[in-house]
């Protein structure tokens, strides 16, 4: 045997994601539309507002331009977030080419996190491009260095929970073959209930204390709230470490269900 | 010391019983009642390397059931399996390093990108080192005439050349042993030529292990020896060619073309399967007489033209074994085939 080096462990996985990343490339009209769909919805979006606020006053205390700021990240969160790099699990099972996948000596989850990687790694090139277009519809608030790093991280920790949300939901593919209903109900679930929307904080009483608590805020409305300044800095840290507890949880869960779906894989047949 | 043995293997899959029509799809959704389907029933088989065996059976027989269990992604029931050394579904990654793979019906190729990108993937994969890798890419892109299309994306290949791209890709790595099933499947006479020659080419040159499974027994005459047949999940045949074309092949064909109308063209000891205005197909038992003195009978009688013997092909002999069963004619060259 060969003494374990990280390098030649990790180079397939890194050609996987290299992969992932130009095979997205080849998809040019792809990325036009979305980037013509997200600027169109960001002018859409300030028009509902403005034409919101001039007809009440500033509700929960956000003001139109904090407003409009919101709505305007999330659309570009969305680029990044709304890639499901792990829908070839799902289609993989459905087609049955999981079997050619598991005749390599590569590592399954790993494989498909990486190659979820390079995907999102492309069209997080097209959030530049976006957000100049977005710049010429509206004005967006741009908060202190400190707070944008601190987004930053918020951001990352959300992706990741995004991305396990997606694993786990992709996964049930080995028990039913078809996720068809599970991914509209999640993604309606982690787009309105995760702040991508509204603000959580536009949700009455109780049902706003239980949408703060669920795993879905983690993902859009954390790192939408530090950006706009509704979180103060002295609730940063427990707002990242609900991120990072959920993020744990997920990635547990994970772990669980590759194991009960690869075994059934084994002993099933692909 | 064989490369492939597995000992009296066998695979039940539990399926889902379903009751047909709406009523039953209601029942189904309710109670569950499982079926137990045996796929493959005590297969004992063992190959050394450098074989290149063809495993025949018909649809269901089992074939691509005991080919996932040999690759490592369906675990046995029962019974017992070393791959070089491996048990296959205890050690899948150590094993898939021993091992390629060519499907005619699945590409392994990324379909998006330049086949090119593929081996640079495969590489990466399998940890091939960069001069073998150039040596095998340059091997084979020569064999399979590959470098017209290397920066084609896949999906913009032929069938005949995605499959000569796939058969690179399963060998970059130099598999000990490659497992092939159906590889010929939709492709033209010529490409099925490259194909066929690329394997037994590769199978000489380096020793590779073959293991083919195909319904085109041309595939079969063409590149292998032996061959396994099953059926129902057992096998029925293990052993040469050339002893099952012997055991069956006990009548053959004889093809005479009269040089003038004879209206009474009966021989003895052969019967007449058809007549075609001149020409007449004569049905004969080898054992009770010879070709040679069939066809002498004949040319006493009557005043020929040409005659064909046609040997029995290897194709209307298992389609008589699916349909009737293996028969065993002979005891003596099937205790020989079994002790192989």
């Amino acid at each position: 045997m060969v003494a374990f080096a990280p390098g030649r462990f990790i180079e397939p996985y890194v050609e996987f994601a290299r992969k992932a990343f130009s095979r997205e490339a080849t998809y040019r009209f792809e990325v036009l539309t979305s980037i013509g769909s997200l600027v169109l919805r960001v002018y859409l979006l300030r028009s509902v507002w403005t034409a919101l606020y001039a007809q009440n006053a500033a509700p929960a205390d956000i003001p139109l331009h904090s407003m409009i700021t919101y709505a305007t990240v999330a659309l570009l969160m969305s680029l990044i977030l709304e890639v499901d790099g792990t829908r070839s699990i799902r289609d993989k099972i459905r087609e049955g080419t999981i079997a050619t996948d598991l005749m390599k000596p590569i590592d399954l989850p790993l494989y498909f996190f990486s190659e979820g990687f390079g995907q999102t790694m492309f069209h997080a090139l097209t959030i530049l491009p976006s957000l100049l277009l977005a710049l010429l519809l509206v004005h967006i608030d741009v908060p202190s260095l400190a707070t944008l790093a601190v987004f930053g991280s918020s951001f990352v920790l959300g992706y990741f929970v995004n991305f396990f949300l997606n694993f786990l939901m992709n996964s049930v593919a080995f028990w039913t073959l078809e996720t068809f209903a599970i991914q509209l109900m999640v993604r309606w679930a982690s787009d309105f209930l995760g702040g991508q929307i509204l603000p959580l904080s536009f949700f009455p009483g109780a049902l706003g204390w239980i949408v703060e608590r669920l795993p879905f805020a983690a993902i859009y409305s954390t790192p939408l709230r530090i950006y706009i300044g509704e979180l103060p800095q002295s609730a940063w840290p427990g707002a990242l470490a609900a991120q990072a507890l959920w993020l744990a949880i997920f990635a547990g869960l994970s772990v669980v269900v590759w194991r009960a779906a690869s075994r059934r894989v084994v002993v099933q047949g692909g | 010391m064989p490369i492939i043995r597995t000992h009296d293997l066998r695979k039940v899959f539990k399926a889902l019983d379903r009751t047909p029509g709406v009523a039953g799809t209601l029942k189904t959704l309710f109670s569950r009642t499982y079926v137990e389907r045996v796929a493959v029933e005590g297969i004992s088989m063992s190959l050394e390397a450098g074989e290149l065996v063809g495993y025949i059976g018909p649809n269901g027989a089992g074939k691509s059931t005991t080919i996932k269990m040999l690759t490592g992604i369906l675990v046995p029931s029962s019974g017992e399996i070393v791959v070089a050394g491996l048990v296959p579904y205890r050690e899948r990654k150590r094993n898939a390093r021993n091992i390629g793979v060519v499907f005619g019906q699945r590409s392994q190729l990324y379909w998006d990108l330049p086949l090119i990108e593929s081996f640079e993937l495969l590489r990466a994969i399998y940890h091939v080192p960069y001069d073998r890798y150039r040596q095998n890419l340059a091997a084979f892109s020569k064999l399979l005439d590959l470098d017209s299309f290397m920066k084609t994306p896949v999906r913009q290949l032929s069938l005949g050349q995605r499959m000569r791209g796939d058969f690179a890709a399963a060998m970059l790595h130099d598999p000990k042993i490659v497992y092939l099933d159906e590889p010929t499947i939709g492709l033209d006479v010529v490409a099925k030529d490259a194909i066929r020659t690329f394997i037994a080419e590769v199978n000489r040159e380096r020793g590779t292990t073959f293991i083919l499974t195909t319904h085109d027994l041309a595939d079969v005459e063409r590149l292998c020896r032996r061959i396994v047949l099953i059926d129902h999940g057992r096998i029925v045949y293990d052993g040469e060619i050339e002893t099952l074309k012997e055991q069956y092949g006990t009548h053959r064909t004889l093809i005479v073309e009269f040089s003038e109308d004879c209206p009474d063209v009966a021989v003895d000891g052969a019967e007449i399967e058809s007549r075609e205005g001149p020409t007449v197909r004569y049905r004969f038992d080898r054992r009770a007489i010879s070709a040679d003195q069939l066809i002498r009978r004949v040319a006493d009688a009557y005043a020929i033209n040409d005659v064909t013997l046609e040997e029995p092909e290897l194709e209307s002999i298992i389609k008589r074994i699916y349909l009737e069963g293996y028969a065993r004619p002979n005891d003596a060259t099937q205790a020989s085939a079994a002790a192989r």
